[in-house]
């Protein structure tokens, strides 16, 4: 969209009708905007102001009654807000300068804002027809967008986090250290070594029950070692963890390299 | 028309996932005439646009596509599981617009033109990959410059740029809101 031609631009700022000066009607909060310029654009509109010749005392006055409205604060957002209040008093200060020579037409220090606010107003009405456009198309369901079919009666996997597990992993030895308080015998377990042999028992059976395993366990130890070595796979997603549903048994799964790893029962 | 390769074509846009162009079925199809393929394909989108058919061939993003219609929309979410399809956030959808007429551009032009800071707006799109990155700006801090991708082409049912609304409509528009206004 080329920039639109600025025909008129007359310097003198005009008086705003005593219509327009009158008291709000309704009240328009300010989290409806999407930003500075749309609510300028929506008081322009309200007041029937012509774009090309804004009267920036005005529009000043009533932009800034909407700043006072606001009923949370927002720095990000009011920061926007404010700048271009200032624009606009700067607009007004420039324009209220004695000068020598009347200011030819592309000099009015309005000019920056109409451009901007014409280009916003051009974005804003092509939202509007490609929002129209956006709800016919949502309704048209194409085969990229289409999701994996679910089985009513399957239960859909729950991924979980590594908090789930630790979770899950404490509860369980709190359990154990109840009935072993007994010494515990010195076999060492390396992680290497554990590593090796769960990835061993996922390639051969795919999938094991975490809690099972962990009552398996002959040290708390070698649970420990193993409760890394699980976290060390997930995280460098060798193997998933996945729960049917909450409170359920956690299940540690091989992950496959094609993301086919719920389908070896 | 030799309905063979109606057929043909029909069952290589069936297993095409995204928008199957003319080169890509003359590329399989080969010594075939570019217009017999154009034919036959004209022939299969008017066939599936009939109510006698459920779901309907659209050129969109430059290529042609299986896509269901409009009016069963509600089983399939149902069918899916799936409660409504999000739109677009009115931020989104404006940040969008702006990189679509101002492409390429950078996150602090598109922030200019909105008034509004658009990060975490660009950062949607991109996850939606509506948008995608296409290099960087050879000015201060070099920047990020984007582009439109497209699966927006896909997303909003357009073949390509100049599909999108023009100047003539956006004017239309806006003289439409204005008379509404007075």
């Amino acid at each position: 969209m080329p920039e639109p031609a600025a025909e008129t631009l007359p310097i003198e700022e005009t008086p705003v009708s005593p219509s327009a000066e009158a008291p709000e009607g309704y009240q328009v909060r300010l989290d409806v905007f999407e930003g500075p310029l749309d609510l300028l654009l929506f008081l322009i509109r309200k007041k029937k102001i012509d774009i090309h010749d804004i009267p920036i005392a005005a529009i000043t006055r009533n932009y800034l009654e909407y700043l006072d409205r606001k009923t949370e604060i927002n720095l990000d957002r009011e920061a926007e807000f404010l700048f271009v209040a200032a624009l606009l008093i700067y607009i007004k200060s420039q324009m209220l300068l004695p000068r020598e020579t009347d200011l030819a037409e592309h000099e009015d220090p309005r000019l920056v804002l109409v451009n901007r606010l014409l280009e916003y107003e051009k974005i804003k009405a092509a939202c509007s027809l490609l929002r129209e456009r956006e709800d016919v198309q949502i309704l048209q369901w194409k085969r990229n967008f289409i999701p994996p079919l679910r089985g009513e009666s399957e239960l859909e996997p729950v991924e979980l986090s590594l908090f789930d597990l630790a979770e899950s992993f404490f509860l369980m030895m709190k359990r154990r250290s109840a009935d072993e308080t007994r010494t515990i015998r010195g076999r060492d377990v390396s992680i290497e070594v554990k590593m090796k042999e769960l990835v061993g028992l996922l390639r051969e059976r795919h999938m094991f029950d975490f809690l099972e395993y962990f009552e398996a366990n002959a040290s708390l130890e070698e649970a420990l070692v193993s409760f890394f070595c699980i976290l060390e796979l997930v995280k460098s997603r060798v193997a998933v963890a996945v729960q049917d549903e909450l409170f359920q048994t956690i299940r540690v799964w091989l992950r496959k390299d094609a993301h086919r790893t719920d389908h070896h029962e | 028309m030799n309905s063979p390769l109606k057929n043909i074509v029909e069952s290589l846009i069936f297993v095409s996932q995204e928008p199957l162009t003319l080169e890509r079925v003359q590329a399989v199809l080969e010594g075939v005439p570019a217009a017999d393929i154009q034919a036959a394909v004209d022939e299969l989108v008017a066939d599936t646009a009939s109510d006698s058919r459920g779901v309907q061939i659209i050129r969109v993003g430059g290529g042609w596509l299986f896509s269901t219609k409009p009016a069963f929309d509600r089983e399939i979410r149902r069918l899916l599981q799936i409660e409504r399809k999000n739109r677009l956030s009115s931020a989104g959808l404006e940040t969008l617009a702006a990189i679509a007429y101002r492409q390429p551009v950078t996150q602090a032009e598109v922030s200019a033109i909105r008034g509004v800071d658009s990060t975490s707006s660009l950062k949607t799109l991109l996850e939606k990959s509506l948008i995608k990155i296409v290099g960087r700006k050879k000015a201060p801090g070099s920047p990020l410059v984007y582009r439109t991708s497209d699966e927006f082409l896909l997303y909003l049912g357009l073949n390509g740029l100049d599909e999108l609304p023009s100047e003539e409509e956006i004017a239309k528009i806006l003289q439409e809101e204005k008379a509404a206004d007075a």
